[in-house]
């Protein structure tokens, strides 16, 4: 970025005079109304229940634990990230609706944590997808949750935490992370360019090499086949 | 009726309808966290909910009846409203009647069945087909009761009924006189709440909340609104049929209020039915409690 002039503006300007009080309205309303999916990897689940029933009790926050993707705010990834899992986190986290949020409890989703010397495991979840907080501790107790959650709070109602945009910005960067582990023909179920165009998310990195790679061999999305007793069909290759 | 004002109360009601909808909610998260000694939710939860579920950036639809299917369902409990009369308002209540009533009522299932239809998630198909079991396992009681009711009054005017009720004192009111019919009226009620232990379609442990399962956003914050005519809808009307309507505010919110904490405060202490049980239970006793009461209305 050598020049000021190369900082894309993206225009936010509304006419409405009412559009700063309905902003801050929808951002306080966002922060005081988290609906989170625990996505239990591992041993910092054990934490959760603690934190939502009567000892600690989330919901005086408004903080209620929901039990599909379409319907939560907030990922909650609560310990180490295999790769076969880390699939399907991702898969996970794109049906969210945005703006959604991504939690990573433990120490092993931070660095691996003892997990670090594994084949197996992925390391750093922010290199697959934005990480908005990142709860440390082996495992953290439900106190450091709730603060950790208190903390996404204040960030929500100040308008800093969105690094849901980020993922369709940087799609490439994620998406190349993503190939490398899961190979060149890696296609999810959602996709993301095309939602980048429509919701005009797009920024300099959307589009790259990997996207392009994405795209050379994505094949459409198809219906489900809806007919009674050809469900148990092979599948083609 | 001077036809602005009967624009004014049609569009009052449903309004009213929605603030008091939304105060049930928060009641019935409150008792949840008051048996389980949990603090609960703050006062305007329910709000904060509703704002942030229509503020989301992205939606996914499923298609045109998806978005349809969820207008019905609203639309069906927001068209009931206008067929309940509150204190000061009786809207269209007095040509619509019980009968047409119940009708509007079942139109959300409906709708729910074509929108969750679309999305062609299995456990939404599972939790539709659920609900539409426990609609007719509730519904043959709720006609049952609603026949008697209406053959004790001689009429299917729920204006009158409730005049009738409020002429006559404590005395006259439908729980006092048709006791039995009330204890039925207030089992297929619960019913058709869907909580538990009648909660089959929602089921979060088994089916994922069943037909909300592919609403994100928008559609979701919709589901929650329709939650909250339908708490209103259901507590309003055993309370025009059983005590007596409102005379004044305080009274008939108090009525409500209290009609609705006694199947929530049930709910949060049993776990749940499976579909055929619940179908042979509500065929069994508030059957037989119902055709029993209205023996003696005859």
């Amino acid at each position: 970025m050598s020049s000021i002039n190369q900082i894309p503006v993206i225009n936010t300007k509304r006419g409405n005079p009412l559009s700063k009080v309905f902003d801050e309205l929808v951002r306080f309303c966002r922060s005081r109304s988290l609906f989170i999916l625990h996505y239990c990897t591992g041993c910092g689940a054990i934490e959760l229940p603690p934190a939502m029933t009567s000892r600690f009790d989330m919901e005086r926050l408004g903080i209620q634990p929901m039990v599909s993707p379409r319907q939560a705010d907030i990922l909650l990834i609560t310990g180490y990230v295999s790769i076969k899992t880390l699939k399907r986190v991702i898969l996970t986290y794109e049906q969210m609706g945005s703006p959604k949020y991504v939690i990573g409890i433990c120490s092993c989703t931070v660095n691996g944590g003892m997990y670090w010397q594994s084949y197996a495991t992925a390391k750093k979840l922010d290199e697959y997808m934005p990480v908005d907080l990142y709860i440390a501790g082996c495992m953290p107790r439900p106190e450091a949750v709730i603060a950790g959650l208190q903390q996404l709070m204040d960030r929500i109602h100040s308008g800093e935490a969105n690094s849901w945009e980020d993922y369709f910005r940087n799609y490439d960067y994620y998406l190349g992370n993503q190939q490398k582990l899961f190979g060149d023909n890696w296609q999810t179920p959602t996709d993301i360019l095309t939602e980048a165009k429509h919701y005009n998310l797009m920024g300099e990195g959307t589009f790259g090499e990997h996207t392009r790679l994405l795209e050379q061999h994505q094949k459409p999305l198809e219906a489900l086949d809806m007919r009674l007793g050809n469900n148990l069909k092979e599948p083609t290759e | 009726m001077a036809p602005m004002e009967l624009i004014l109360e049609l569009t009052l009601m449903p309004l009213v309808a929605f603030l008091v909808g939304m105060m049930m909610v928060l009641m019935m998260r409150r008792i949840a966290a008051k048996i389980q000694r949990r603090v609960g939710p703050p006062l305007l939860q329910p709000l904060y909910d509703i704002v942030k579920l229509h503020s989301k950036r992205t939606q996914v639809s499923h298609g045109l009846i998806h978005d349809i299917g969820i207008i019905m369902a609203m639309g069906g409990y927001i068209a009931a409203e206008t067929l309940l009369p509150v204190p000061g308002m009786n809207g269209i209540a007095e040509k619509g009647g019980i009968i047409t009533l119940l009708y509007l009522m079942m139109i959300p299932s409906l709708g729910l069945a074509l929108g969750v239809g679309q999305c062609a998630n299995p456990n939404g198909s599972i939790g539709i087909a659920r609900a539409l079991t426990a609609m007719l396992a509730y519904d043959i009681p709720l006609v049952i009761v609603i026949f008697g009711v209406a053959y004790a009054a001689g009429t299917t005017n729920l204006v009158d009924i409730i005049a009738q009720q409020q002429a006559g004192g404590f005395a006259a009111w439908g729980a006092v006189e048709m006791p039995l019919l009330a204890i039925a009226g207030l089992i297929a009620m619960h019913a058709s709440l869907g909580k538990q232990p009648f909660e089959i379609y929602i089921a979060p442990a088994e089916i994922a909340t069943g037909p909300m399962v592919e609403m994100s956003g928008k559609y979701l914050g919709g589901l929650f609104v329709m939650q909250c005519f339908q708490l209103y809808t259901t507590s309003v009307l055993y309370v025009s049929l059983f005590l007596g309507g409102g005379s004044t505010w305080f009274d008939f919110l108090l009525k409500s209020f209290l009609v609705l904490a006694i199947p929530v405060s049930i709910a949060y202490l049993f776990p749940r039915y499976r579909t055929e049980d619940l179908l042979r239970l509500m065929w069994k006793w508030p059957v037989m409690l119902g055709l029993i009461g209205v023996a003696f209305v005859l």
